[in-house]
């Protein structure tokens, strides 16, 4: 089991009468983990929370070992931070505001500029490190503030939607360069509504919606399904049909065949319909599906038990309601009998 | 035939020491007195604060010039201006200077999103603004005390007495000035913050900060003088640190809005403190919400 970088109980947040967060609970690995959720998912509302930057209204919260916001100032040494927003002075040149950020996490001046200029040259920026930022394109922008972020080698880096408004060369060059973070010793969290980025780059997922935690777990554990995934070579119609015929549910996608079936022994029947059809295969393995189909999955079975939740609720509510006219009748009927 | 060596140039952990808090607020403060003098920024940003500083500095080499002039003249007995009458120009200067600089330290942080960097950093909303003031305070302290400083070291090189005698027949003025520096600072320092943590651009900032000091000398001294209101007097905020700047170089007269209203020197240095308290406490406020 790697080591838990993040822990929360029961955490819970809002914006006034707006829940942002309630009831997450969560246990988070070192490496690399991708936050998921649409917008208003409550995935910045978390990083905040984890910064000690908000305070939680329920629940506690313990970033690297230590509480928040109880010990905030010794997270935030050890942690950084990627808004999403603009975080960058125009007027300043890279290698200044990067030097400073670095000084920022207690660095001595001397190792804030040696450092700054390797994360720049890290990251690409090495021949635009002396130029002020406010002419920098969208795609520098956006390594200029993960420069900032990992410039004082941070043990956890924050990273909220880090592809935000890169076109797709931009987006391949960040997503490596995310990849390569846990290379340099750098836990990340990677909030993203772009489920793609995140099954690239994260081998840890968090999905939230509505400011509950949808799934959380391994990719490979979330992406796997009781299904099994057969590619053929020629026609898959004879298979498909001993499958059928052997009571198990087959959905034929060009020539892969898809197999399901509530049986221990799925992978035997699929081989002695392959041995009796004497197909040739090219790959067989369990079916993995996407992170937006268990997203979307997910959001619909959460919606589906929010609206059984609120109809009971409804239910509720009018049932006192009820009460109530009867009391109120009952006390009326009491008040004219006096 | 020699061996080569290859160089990894990749990510190097940092192992070097790690000053935690007070070393962010050690950045801090030295970024602030960079920003406030336009260090490491383009050279329109050096404009302002130089060009300041070289009008607060003209009239004591000015004076200094004409002393050694007059002097070789045959000429001894020239009496220019006082330290107090100097602050009459130094502390209008510092009044434009401190206006221009509380904008450029706060503002800018704010509008492109820098403090969202900083609330990821090891520091607090009390120390970010702690280092932002300390910058301030050595720049505004810096810059109203060396004109003074040329104007006493001139004139202890033209004195007839010799400059050690009049170095140590005048060190007092220099003790009395630092005093008035500090108190000018915080008379003017805290309402311009105000001002900077409410505007979304820094020459806004110190255009309403300036507006106001100018236009409330004026109209107090109206309603004082003309309308009779005295309690009016309490509102002159640019005047009460030149009553207090009289009282500490024990300079006579009533010439100042609040004095003019009847009010001793105590009253404005306790006007001073509760403005800058007040000041203080709204700007600590606005940086209580999160970021």
């Amino acid at each position: 089991m790697p080591e838990t970088i993040i822990v929360t109980r029961e955490l819970g947040f809002s914006y006034g009468d707006i829940v942002a967060l309630r009831d997450v609970t969560l246990d988070i690995p070192a490496g690399c983990v991708g936050l998921v959720g649409a917008n208003g998912a409550g995935k910045t509302t978390l990083l905040r929370l984890l910064l000690g930057i908000l305070r939680p209204a329920a629940g506690a919260v313990w970033a690297l070992g230590h509480p928040v916001p109880a010990a905030a100032l010794a997270v935030r040494s050890r942690v950084g931070y990627m808004p999403e927003s603009a975080c960058l002075p125009p007027d300043q040149t890279a290698a200044d505001f990067v030097g400073y950020a670095a000084e920022l996490a207690g660095l001595t001046p001397r190792a804030a500029r040696q450092r700054a200029s390797d994360v720049l040259g890290l990251v690409g920026l090495h021949e635009e490190r002396f130029r002020p930022m406010g002419g920098f394109s969208t795609g520098m922008k956006q390594r200029a503030k993960l420069a900032q972020a990992i410039v004082h080698d941070p043990d956890l880096v924050l990273l909220d939607e880090p592809t935000a408004g890169l076109d797709p060369e931009g987006r391949e060059e960040m997503l490596e360069l995310i990849g390569r973070l846990e290379g340099f010793g750098i836990n990340a969290v990677v909030s993203s509504h772009v489920l793609t980025d995140i099954e690239r780059t994260c081998q840890w997922i968090v999905m939230l919606d509505g400011g509950g935690v949808l799934r959380s777990g391994p990719l490979t554990e979330i992406s796997a399904t009781d299904e099994v995934s057969v590619e053929v070579l020629g026609d898959p119609a004879p298979l498909a049909a001993a499958l059928e015929a052997a009571g198990a549910a087959v959905e034929v996608q060009g020539r892969v065949v898809v197999v399901r079936a509530e049986r221990a022994d799925l992978y035997d029947l699929v081989r002695d319909a392959l041995a009796d059809t004497a197909t040739a295969v090219r790959r067989l393995g369990p079916r993995r599906t996407t992170l937006e189909d268990i997203f979307l999955r997910g959001t619909g079975d959460l919606r589906k038990a929010k609206d059984l939740r609120e109809a009971e609720d409804l239910r509720k509510t009018e049932d006192l309601r009820k009460t109530e006219d009867l009391r109120e009748t009952e006390d009326l009927r009491g008040a004219e009998d006096v | 035939m020699s061996e080569g060596v290859i160089y990894d140039l990749g990510y190097h952990p940092h192992e070097g020491p790690r000053l935690g808090r007070a070393g962010a607020v050690r950045a801090l403060y030295r970024d602030g007195l960079r920003r406030t003098l336009g260090l490491r920024r383009r050279a329109r940003a050096k404009v302002a604060p130089w060009g300041l500083l070289a009008i607060a500095i003209l009239p004591a080499v000015a004076f200094i010039g004409v002393a050694v002039f007059t002097r070789q003249m045959g000429v001894n007995e020239v009496e220019f201006f006082s330290h107090a009458q100097y602050f009459d120009l130094t502390g209008t200067i510092a009044l434009l200077f401190i206006a221009a600089a509380a904008g450029e330290l706060l503002v800018p942080d704010r509008t492109n999103g820098v403090l969202q960097v900083y609330a990821s950093r090891p520091l607090t909303t009390g120390d970010y603004l702690l280092g932002r003031a300390a910058a301030l305070l050595t720049v505004v302290f810096a810059f109203m005390e060396l004109p003074h400083l040329v104007l006493f070291l001139g004139r202890a090189w033209v004195a007839e007495e010799g400059f050690g005698s009049y170095v140590a027949g005048n060190a007092a003025v220099l003790w009395q000035t630092t005093l008035a520096c500090v108190v000018y600072f915080a008379a003017l320092a805290p309402p311009a913050f105000l001002f900077a943590v409410f505007s979304k651009r820094p020459a806004l900032a110190a255009g309403s900060f300036v507006g106001a000091m100018l236009v409330l000398s004026p109209a107090t001294r109206a309603l004082v003088t003309e309308a009779g209101l005295k309690p009016f007097g309490l509102f002159a905020l640019q005047e009460h640190p030149a009553v207090i700047k009289d009282w500490i170089m024990g300079v006579a007269g009533r010439r100042w809005v609040p004095q003019r209203a009847g009010y001793d020197p105590w009253v404005s240095l306790v006007v001073v403190m509760v403005v800058a308290l007040a000041a203080g406490y709204l700007v600590v406020r606005r940086y209580r919400r999160p970021v």
